[in-house]
């Protein structure tokens, strides 16, 4: 599908952004870059590489200094045909809330027709058509507000579609998306190519994602450094682990055995690759090592000394209008134990955020209990407010809680409700302050000031200098690049360490399970489905597909070898682990 | 919760009155009203009262939903009444015991104005039950239109509703977060004195509309790639038309007018 003729061209360009008081922030400095008809791109990068503004500059929303940039034969800096271009190169953004008009499906996709004066019988053609490729047809007459993430991003993407532009350029749409919320965005994006061969450029975090592209560029410091396909771009390892970038797991398996002089290609990207690689060097058994599926309720025995937090067959209903809904909740209970670190995980709507909500008596149950130590947090509620000091939460998206003058300031909010003295505050606000990393400068510093990551990082101090006996923290690494999430998950391993406290890590990354947490607590509509080791949870690949979670590419690679009569186990945790089991079987 | 609040009470149902054109349903509304006012009697009410009740059998809006309408008005409709009740002394002297005076023109004159402000509510609400938010802030925009004339901002007004409309709900559920947020860090919001309950709400407020900004700047920067220009050049994927049912409604209301401006005098 892809033809030479360029869709896109950025031409020796200069950009530099105007700050308050300092001299002009130069982001690119002639750089190039062409975007081909037809062609599928991904710009990877972190934080502040410049990638955002690159992809604000194809459709005018940004103009160079100097240089140009042409759509077609369309010049971004004339005015004149700005709204031409704007219509044929359309854009998505990281928050789909964001980017919804009308207090309709079908209204918001008509917005942009609207705007650009078409025929009411066309534009009802053209919103039907583009719900019916989003697949949104059957939410055509809903509220927004009550469409998932996943589904919201869709109807922003229909609301592009029906300019009818010839590329769309997505930033980071996936981010703020849980798993199948991502799911559903690629493959909306991969049948916007197959079905209407639009030119797609996306802007994205996920290796994965950009394994899918035709062509990958990596951004940093506002340059272009690496260019070229998939396979071409991810056999770079080391290169990309040290500019902040991760590479598929199939990749770096491969690289790490190859490190230990294993004879494998550098380019594999799939797990069907990596497999058909590896069966080429080594032949598999007769029989098929089957390994006893591990029991996933299985709770630890607990001395009652050594229990943190425990759920006694605690529910939960949510009440609307006095009328009880659907429970949210049913016959919870298990008990975490002092000093460890547990992963929950459960998609979306399974109960999670509500239990999360329920460990510091946000929520009360509608029976049972939730105990801190011994002691049942509802059973004064005048000392409900006690057990916010004991279990210390960290919701989603926590910098949007940040609002005194200085970072420091912000931190002391939550031991300054605890009423301590003014010398014990400020050493909690610099122990904490270490703990994540923030310098004397930046504690100075406003909040709204900080980077995205500083921010997030600040707002987890705030939870942290109170020192609470559990730490629960709902999604801390959402939407953060490769390099800021490996920041926060090891600040939060170390703070472990060396407070000797319990950690409840809520995630959908099974990655990020996998690497940091000691035990699972799997949650499916309402129910627990699983109190088990973490190990457990890999072996039950069929779980954690019902529930809209996937296991990470190497655990998956495993199962694959194993199903073909490797003598070797499936419930793999990381590529590290992964390598070591191979080595044998390579002869290594 | 905060959640549960409703936006708008638009009722869905399928019937004439909610098929009506906007704009006739809120002319006609406006001109039910003005038309309460010219009512001088008791009985010029009567037709007003069984058109307003005609119009809720055929939107088939079940009676609680007139009950919950008529509810957070009640201690001023009760005020309203006793005032009158006492303070016209005009007419034959009902009651009188020790100060208490009651003539009769005060007890017309409170169930007349009572009567007014019943329907009025009641048939105002008529429109937003019958009517989406939506086409309601289109017809307003509709209605308004002429008004561009004399250049005021009628497309603007009407966008701005429908973003508020959008984004109530989005800001709500925020709030909820950012208090939850702030509750898990031990801020109290539900004691102390007032001064105290004020300065507790600052670690909610700033959040918010720090948040509100930067909701709006990527909002704009989303409408600005989807061309959006003001009103110049914009299209309607729905068009409004008036139809025969719209032109029957008139009618009916006018005639409604016809018969309380002139009942009384008949009888």
């Amino acid at each position: 599908m892809t033809n030479q003729e360029p869709m896109i061209r950025a031409e020796g360009l200069y950009y530099a952004y105007e700050t308050e008081q300092n001299a002009p922030l130069p982001i690119f400095e002639g750089l190039d870059f062409v975007v081909h008809k037809g062609e599928f791109v991904a710009v990877l990068g972190h934080n502040g590489s410049g990638k955002s503004t690159l992809a604000k500059c194809f459709n005018g929303i940004l103009v160079p200094d100097r240089g140009r940039v042409l759509v077609e034969d369309l010049d971004t800096a004339v005015e004149e045909t700005l709204y031409d271009l704007r219509r044929k190169v359309g854009m998505v953004f990281q928050n789909p809330d964001n980017q919804i008009v009308a207090t309709q499906v079908e209204e918001d996709v008509a917005f942009a027709p609207e705007n650009l004066g078409i025929e009411p019988k066309e534009i009802r053609r053209r919103v039907d058509e583009a719900l019916e490729a989003v697949g949104m047809s059957h939410e055509k007459l809903s509220a927004p507000h009550n469409l998932s993430g996943g589904q919201k991003q869709r109807v922003a993407i229909a609301g592009i579609i029906a300019m009818r532009p010839d590329c769309i350029v997505m930033d980071e749409p996936t981010a703020m998306l849980d798993p199948r919320g991502r799911r559903e965005v690629i493959s909306c994006i991969e049948m916007l190519r197959k079905e209407y061969g639009i030119t797609v450029v996306l802007i994205t975090h996920y290796m994965d994602e950009a394994a899918k592209a035709d062509r990958i560029a990596v951004m940093d410091d506002g340059k272009i450094l690496m260019e070229g396909t998939p396979k071409e771009v991810f056999r770079n390892v080391a290169r990309l682990k040290e500019l902040g970038l991760d590479v598929p797991q199939a990749t770096e398996l491969a690289h790490l055995l190859r490190e230990q002089g294993a004879d494998l290609p550098d380019d594999l990207l799939s797990e069907e690759e990596f497999v058909e690689a590896f069966s080429k060097l080594v032949s598999p058994g007769k029989e098929q090592t089957t390994q006893p599926m591990p029991s996933l309720l299985d709770p630890e025995e607990i001395a009652p000394s050594e229990i943190a937090l425990r759920s006694e067959d605690l529910s939960y209903v949510y009440t609307q209008g006095g009328i009880l809904k659907k429970p949210a909740l049913q016959n919870v209970s298990f008990s975490v134990k002092k000093g460890s670190m547990i992963g929950l995980i459960g998609h979306t709507g399974s109960g999670k955020s509500t239990l999360v909500q329920q460990f510091n008596g946000l929520l009360k149950p509608t029976s049972g209990k939730m105990l801190v130590g011994e002691s049942d947090i509802w059973a004064d509620s005048k000392k409900l407010r006690a057990f916010r000091f004991r279990v210390g939460v960290v919701f989603q998206y926590p910098e949007y809680q940040l609002f005194e003058e200085t970072v420091a300031k912000d931190i002391a909010f939550g031991p300054k409700n605890m009423g301590l003295s003014e010398e014990e505050i400020k050493r909690r606000v610099e122990t904490a302050a270490k703990r994540v990393g923030l310098t004397n400068e930046l504690l100075a510093k406003s909040p709204m000031d900080l980077s995205g990551g500083e921010k997030r990082r600040a707002a987890i101090a705030g939870i942290m200098a109170m020192e609470p006996e559990i730490l629960v923290l709902d999604e801390p690494t959402a939407g953060l690049d490769p390099k800021g999430r490996e920041a926060i998950l090891s600040d939060i391993r170390r703070y472990q360490k060396e407070s000797q406290s319990t950690v409840i890590l809520v995630s959908h990354s099974m990655e990020d399970i996998a690497r940091f947490t000691d035990r699972v607590l799997v949650l499916e509509s309402g129910n627990l489905v699983a109190d088990c080791p973490t190990r457990s949870i890999f072996s039950a690949a069929e779980l954690l597909e019902r529930i809209g979670l996937s296991l990470p590419q190497v655990t998956k690679i495993f199962e694959r070898l194993q199903k073909m009569n490797y003598p070797l186990p499936s419930n793999v945790l990381s590529c590290q682990e992964g390598a070591d089991l191979l080595k044998p079987l390579l002869g290594l | 919760m905060l959640k549960d609040i409703t936006i708008g009470q638009y009722y869905v149902a399928d019937s004439v009155i909610h098929r009506l054109d906007p704009r006739t349903k809120i002319l006609l509304v406006l001109g039910y009203i003005v038309m309460l006012f010219f009512a001088k009697d008791l009985v010029g009410m009567i037709p007003a009262f069984l058109l307003l009740a005609a119009a809720y059998l055929l939107a088939k809006i079940p009676g609680r939903m007139i009950l919950k309408s008529i509810k957070p008005i009640l201690p001023i409709l009760l005020l309203t009444g006793v005032l009158n009740l006492f303070f016209v002394k005009t007419g034959q002297l009902l009651v009188d015991v020790w100060f208490i005076k009651i003539y009769e023109d005060g007890i017309r004159h409170a169930l007349l104005l009572m009567v007014r402000i019943l329907l009025l509510i009641v048939s105002s609400s008529l429109l937003t039950y019958t009517t989406s938010p939506i086409s309601l802030t289109d017809g307003i925009k509709r209605l308004l239109s002429p008004l561009k004339a004399v250049r005021f901002p009628a497309h603007e007004l009407a966008m701005m509703m429908t973003l508020a409309l959008r984004f109530i709900p989005t800001l709500i559920e925020e709030t909820e977060k950012i208090m939850n947020a702030q509750k898990a860090r031990g801020a109290d919001l539900e004691s102390g004195g007032l001064l105290t309950r004020v300065r507790s709400l600052v670690p909610i407020f700033i959040p918010l509309f720090v948040s509100a900004f930067r909701r709006a700047e990527e909002l704009a920067l989303a409408m600005d790639c989807r061309c959006y220009q003001g009103d110049t050049g914009r299209t309607r994927m729905k068009q409004l038309h008036f139809g025969l049912s719209d032109l029957l409604a008139a009618l009916v209301v006018v005639l409604c007018m016809v018969l309380v401006m002139t009942m009384p005098r008949i009888i």
